[in-house]
C-alpha cells in the first residue's frame, strides 16, 4: 500500500498542496485528475522523492520513505514518468535507457537495446533509429522512451504524469492494456491525467485535486465525465468552443506544392501538397514523427525543402514565410526563450520585431506597453510584461504563444499540438482564439495528434503518414477510420 | 540591473573579508594591505591615471568577451584577437609618417579592428559552417597569434638594426595624443567608454542585439523563429574580435609604439573575469575593468609597502569571480523566486506549483 499522509507544500505564497491524503493499493490503477496547477505534479514529485514536503510523509507498505530522496524512492520501487521528459539531450536513446534499470555495471549498450526492443514490442511502441540522440526526437518519442525507462526498473509503484497525451491512437490501446497488465501483476499504478475519459475507462479509483486540496474521491461507477469536470473546475465548465466555421469560404491563403525533404537519411516529407483557404481551420492528423515536425519547421523557415514550394497569397515573393505565424509543438524549447522577459518573447516573431524595432532600433517603452495590452486582451495571467517567461504556467505560456501568433497579423497560423498538457480552460481559450482568427478571415493549419481536437475544430482534415499527406473525405471523419489512415492504410 | 550591481559589490566585499583573513594568517595587517593597494591605485593623480591606462585594454577585451558571451558564443580568444589587431597596427604603423595624425590614428585603429575581426571571424565561420566548437578554436587561435607575433618580430617586421626581436617603432604621427604628460593617460580610455556605450545600445536597444541575446538564451527557439544563426555567429565573433583588436592597436599607438614578443600579459583572459564581474553588461565593464586595473596597479605598491606578494591580487581576482558565480546560482535564484512569488500574488496561484513540479 502506497500512502501519502497530510502532505503540504508551499512555493512562495502559493500553497501548492494543502494537507493532502492519497493512497493506492497493490493491483489498483488510481487516477489523479485536476486542472493545471491543481498540484498533481507536485504530489507526484513528493511521492517520487524529488521534492521535500513542508509537512506530511509518504510510506510504502508501512515503511516511511525518506522525504526528498529520489534515490530512496527509486530504491523502494517507485518510478515516475514525467510530463516533460527528462532525458539527456546529447546522449543516444540507448545511453539514456542504460541509465535506467536496464543498465549494467558494464554499460552494455547492445544488451540494453535488445531489452528495450523486447519491452517496446510488448507495448507496441516504435523506437527511434539505433544510435540516434534525443535532441532530434519528437515529444512523443521522448515520452515513449521515458515510459520505457520507468518500466525498466521493474517498479512496484509506477506514477505516470500525462503519459497518453502524445500517444497515437494505435498506441493507446496497447498502452492502456499494459497498465491493466501491470495492475494484474499486483503493482500500484498512479495515473495523472486531464483525459477524463481515460481515467473513467481504466482507473479503479479517481481522486480529484483542486487548488492543492482533495475535493473528491470516487470510482468510475459513481461518477461521469461531466461530474468530474465540474469537480475539477469548481464552477461552471467553460463554454464549448464555437462550431467549426463553414468550409472553404475564402480564396486560397496558402498552397503547398509537392514538398519533399530528406533528413537523417530517410524521406521525412514525400511530395506533400495541400491548399488552405482564408476563413478555415484545416487539420492535419497523424502519429507524431510522420513528418509533421519537419513540415512545421519548414513553414517556420527553420528548415528548407529539397524540392517543392510554399506559396502564400498576397505575401511578398521574397519572403513568403513572413506571412505565416507558427506555434511550435515544444513550447519551452522552440517557442519561448524562458529566461527572457515576456515582452522580449513577443519580439521573437519577426513581424512584431519589425513593427516595434523600426530600422533596427528597439522601442522598449512601446514594446512593453504593447505587451501589456496583449496580456490583457488574451487573458494571460502574468505578473507583468517585465517578468520572465519562465514565471508563466504552462497554460499561460501557450496563451502567450497564441497571442503572439495572432498579434503578428499573419495570413496563416500553423499550430502544432498546441493543447498538449493544457487543462480544459486553457484548451478552450486557445481554441476560441484560433476560431476567432479564422472567422476574421485568417487561415489555420492545425497539426495535431489529438483526434478529438481535430474533429471538433477543423472542417477539413488531412492525414500524414510516413511523410506523405492526403485529404480525407467526410466519410472518414470517425476515430477508427482516421486511426487506420494514420497507420498508413490508404487503399 | 540594480540587483546585479548589488551582487557584484556584495561579492567584492565578501572577497575582501576572506582576503583580510588570509592576510592576517600571513602575519601582515589587512588594513595596511588594503591601504597600500588603494594608495598604489588611486593615491595620486599619477597613480589614478596609470590605473586608467591599465584598465583600457581590459575594457576593449572585456567588451569583446561580453558581446560574444551574450550570444552564448564562448570566445576565449580575446587575447589572440588583441594580438592580431596589434600585429596589423604595428605592421602599418612605421609607414604612416606622412599622414596627418587623425588619419594615421584612424588607420591604425582600422587595421587593429580588421586584424581582430579576421581572427574572431575565422572561428565564427568555423562554428557556423563546420560546427567547430568555438571554445576550442578560439583557444587555439591564441597560440597561433602568439606564434605569428613571435615570427614577425624575429623576421619580416624586425627593426632595422636587428639587435632585438622587436618591430620598427611606429611613426610619430601614428602615436596617440598624450595630453597630460608625464602621465600616460590618453584618449584611448574615452574611446573605450564610447565603445562600451555603443555595445550597450547594440545589445539592449537594437533588433540585432535582441537577436543576439535570444540566440544566447535559446538557440533552438531563435532558429525556429528565423533568426539567422549562422550569419549572426560569424558577425558577432568578428565584432568581438574587432573590439579586442582595437584594444591591441590602441596599446601599440599609446604605450608600446612597437611590437615585441609577449606583447599581452593575458588581457584577453583577464577579460573573461572582467566581463563576468560586470555580468556581461557593457556599461558595467567600464567599472569592472577599472577595478581590475586598480588591482594590477596597486599590487606593486602593496608589495613595496607591506612585503606581501603581488600574487595576492590574483587571489582576490579569483575569489571575486568564484563568489560571484556562487551568488548567481544558489542563493539569489532562491531569493528571487521568493520575491517573485510575493509579487505575483494570487495571480500565479497554483502555477508556481506546476512549474516547480515540472
Amino acid at each position: 500500500m502506497l500512502r501519502a499522509r497530510d502532505i503540504s507544500k508551499r512555493f512562495g505564497r502559493t500553497l501548492a498542496l494543502d494537507r493532502v491524503d492519497f493512497d493506492a493499493a497493490p493491483g489498483e490503477i488510481h487516477a489523479l485528475v485536476g486542472e493545471n496547477g491543481a498540484g498533481k505534479t507536485t504530489l507526484m514529485n513528493i511521492i517520487a522523492g524529488r521534492l521535500r514536503p513542508d509537512s506530511g510523509e509518504v510510506s510504502l507498505d508501512g515503511a516511511a520513505l525518506r522525504s526528498g530522496s529520489a534515490a530512496g524512492a527509486l530504491g523502494a520501487g517507485i518510478a515516475a514518468v514525467n510530463q516533460s521528459p527528462m532525458l539527456f539531450e546529447r546522449f543516444t536513446w540507448e545511453e539514456n535507457l542504460a541509465l535506467g534499470g536496464f543498465g549494467t555495471a558494464a554499460f552494455d549498450l547492445p544488451a540494453v537495446a535488445v531489452q528495450s526492443r523486447a519491452l517496446a514490442d510488448k507495448l507496441g511502441f516504435t523506437l527511434p533509429p539505433a544510435g540516434s540522440t534525443i535532441e532530434r526526437r519528437s515529444v512523443a518519442e521522448r515520452v515513449r522512451l521515458e515510459v520505457l525507462r520507468a518500466l525498466s526498473f521493474n517498479p512496484r509503484v509506477l506514477i505516470l504524469d500525462e503519459p497518453t497525451g502524445v500517444l497515437a491512437p494505435a498506441e493507446l490501446a496497447p498502452f492502456l492494456g499494459l497498465l491493466s497488465g501491470l495492475r494484474a501483476e499486483g503493482r500500484i499504478i498512479v495515473l495523472i491525467t486531464h483525459k477524463l475519459g481515460e481515467a473513467l475507462a481504466v482507473a479503479d479509483r479517481i481522486t480529484v485535486l483542486r487548488q492543492g486540496r482533495v475535493v473528491a474521491r470516487t470510482t468510475p461507477a459513481q461518477t461521469s465525465e461531466a461530474a468530474l469536470a465540474r469537480l475539477m473546475i469548481g464552477e461552471i465548465a467553460p463554454e464549448p468552443t464555437a462550431p467549426a466555421p463553414p468550409m472553404g469560404i475564402g480564396e486560397t491563403a496558402l498552397s503547398i506544392e509537392n514538398l519533399s525533404l530528406d533528413r537523417d537519411g530517410h524521406r521525412a516529407l514525400d511530395g506533400v501538397s495541400l491548399v488552405l483557404r482564408h476563413g478555415e481551420i484545416a487539420g492535419v492528423a497523424g502519429v507524431d514523427g510522420n513528418g509533421q515536425t519537419e513540415l512545421v519547421e519548414l513553414l517556420a523557415g527553420a528548415r528548407s525543402a529539397q524540392s517543392g514550394r510554399v506559396i502564400v497569397a498576397d505575401a511578398s515573393a521574397a519572403s513568403p514565410l513572413g506571412a505565416i505565424a507558427v506555434i511550435p509543438e515544444n513550447r519551452d524549447l522552440d517557442g519561448l526563450v524562458l529566461d527572457m522577459t515576456i515582452w522580449e518573447n513577443l519580439l521573437l516573431a519577426g513581424a512584431i520585431r519589425d513593427r516595434l524595432a523600426p530600422r533596427g532600433w528597439l522601442r522598449r517603452g512601446g514594446a512593453i506597453e504593447y505587451c501589456r495590452v496583449l496580456l490583457e486582451r488574451f487573458h494571460i495571467r502574468a505578473p507583468g510584461p517585465d517578468a520572465l517567461a519562465s514565471a508563466l504556467s504552462g497554460g499561460n505560456r501557450q496563451r502567450l504563444e497564441v497571442a503572439r501568433a495572432v498579434a503578428s497579423a499573419p495570413r496563416v497560423i500553423v499550430a502544432h499540438n498546441i493543447c498538449r498538457g493544457l487543462d480544459l480552460a486553457g484548451t478552450a481559450d486557445v481554441h476560441r482564439v484560433l476560431a476567432e482568427f479564422a472567422a476574421a478571415g485568417g487561415a489555420v493549419l492545425l497539426v495535431s495528434s489529438d483526434l478529438d481536437e481535430l474533429l471538433e475544430l477543423s472542417a477539413r482534415l488531412f492525414v500524414m503518414s510516413r511523410g506523405r499527406m492526403r485529404e480525407t473525405g467526410q466519410g472518414d471523419r470517425d476515430p477508427s477510420r482516421l486511426g487506420m489512415l494514420m497507420a498508413g492504410n490508404w487503399e | 540591473m540594480l540587483s546585479s550591481v548589488g551582487k557584484s559589490i556584495a561579492a567584492l566585499i565578501l572577497a575582501c573579508a576572506i582576503i583580510a583573513a588570509v592576510v592576517l594568517a600571513l602575519g601582515a595587517s589587512p588594513g595596511g594591505v588594503f591601504a597600500a593597494l588603494y594608495e598604489g591605485a588611486f593615491g595620486s593623480w599619477y597613480a589614478a591615471a596609470d590605473t586608467l591606462v591599465k584598465a583600457t585594454p581590459l575594457v576593449f577585451t572585456g567588451l569583446a568577451v561580453s558581446i560574444a558571451f551574450s550570444g552564448a558564443l564562448w570566445n576565449i580568444g580575446a587575447d589572440g584577437q588583441l594580438i592580431a589587431g596589434a600585429i596589423a597596427a604595428g605592421a602599418i604603423g612605421p609607414y604612416l609618417g606622412g599622414w596627418p595624425r587623425p588619419v594615421a590614428l584612424g588607420l591604425m585603429l582600422a587595421a587593429g579592428a580588421a586584424g581582430g575581426a579576421m581572427w574572431g571571424g575565422i572561428c565564427g565561420w568555423l562554428r557556423a559552417r563546420r560546427d567547430t566548437n568555438e571554445v576550442i578554436s578560439t583557444i587555439m587561435m591564441n597560440f597561433v597569434a602568439a606564434q605569428v607575433l613571435s615570427w614577425v618580430v624575429h623576421g619580416p617586421l624586425i627593426e632595422a638594426s636587428g639587435a632585438y626581436p622587436q618591430s620598427m617603432p611606429i611613426a610619430p604621427s601614428a602615436r596617440m595624443y598624450m595630453p597630460i604628460e608625464p602621465t600616460r593617460l590618453n584618449p584611448a580610455i574615452v574611446l573605450a567608454i564610447v565603445l562600451a556605450i555603443g555595445c550597450y545600445l547594440l545589445l539592449f536597444h537594437t533588433s540585432y542585439g535582441f537577436e543576439l541575446r535570444a540566440m544566447g538564451r535559446n538557440r533552438r527557439a531563435a532558429a525556429f523563429f528565423g533568426i539567422p544563426i549562422a550569419r549572426l555567429t560569424i558577425g558577432i565573433l568578428a565584432l568581438s574580435g574587432a573590439l579586442a583588436g582595437i584594444g591591441g592597436a590602441v596599446q601599440v599607438c599609446a604605450i608600446t609604439h612597437r611590437l615585441y614578443e609577449k606583447f599581452s600579459p593575458g588581457w584577453g583572459f583577464e577579460a573573461i573575469a572582467v566581463a563576468l564581474v560586470a555580468r556581461l553588461n557593457p556599461l558595467g565593464i567600464i567599472a569592472s575593468a577599472i577595478f581590475f586595473g586598480a588591482l594590477d596597479n596597486g599590487s606593486q605598491a602593496m608589495q613595496r609597502a607591506q612585503g606581501v606578494s603581488p600574487v595576492l591580487v590574483q587571489v582576490i581576482q579569483g575569489l571575486v569571480i568564484m563568489i560571484l558565480l556562487a551568488f548567481d546560482t544558489s542563493a539569489w535564484t532562491r531569493i528571487r523566486a521568493e520575491l517573485f512569488a510575493r509579487g505575483a500574488d494570487s495571480a500565479a496561484r497554483g502555477d508556481t506549483g506546476a512549474r516547480a513540479g515540472a
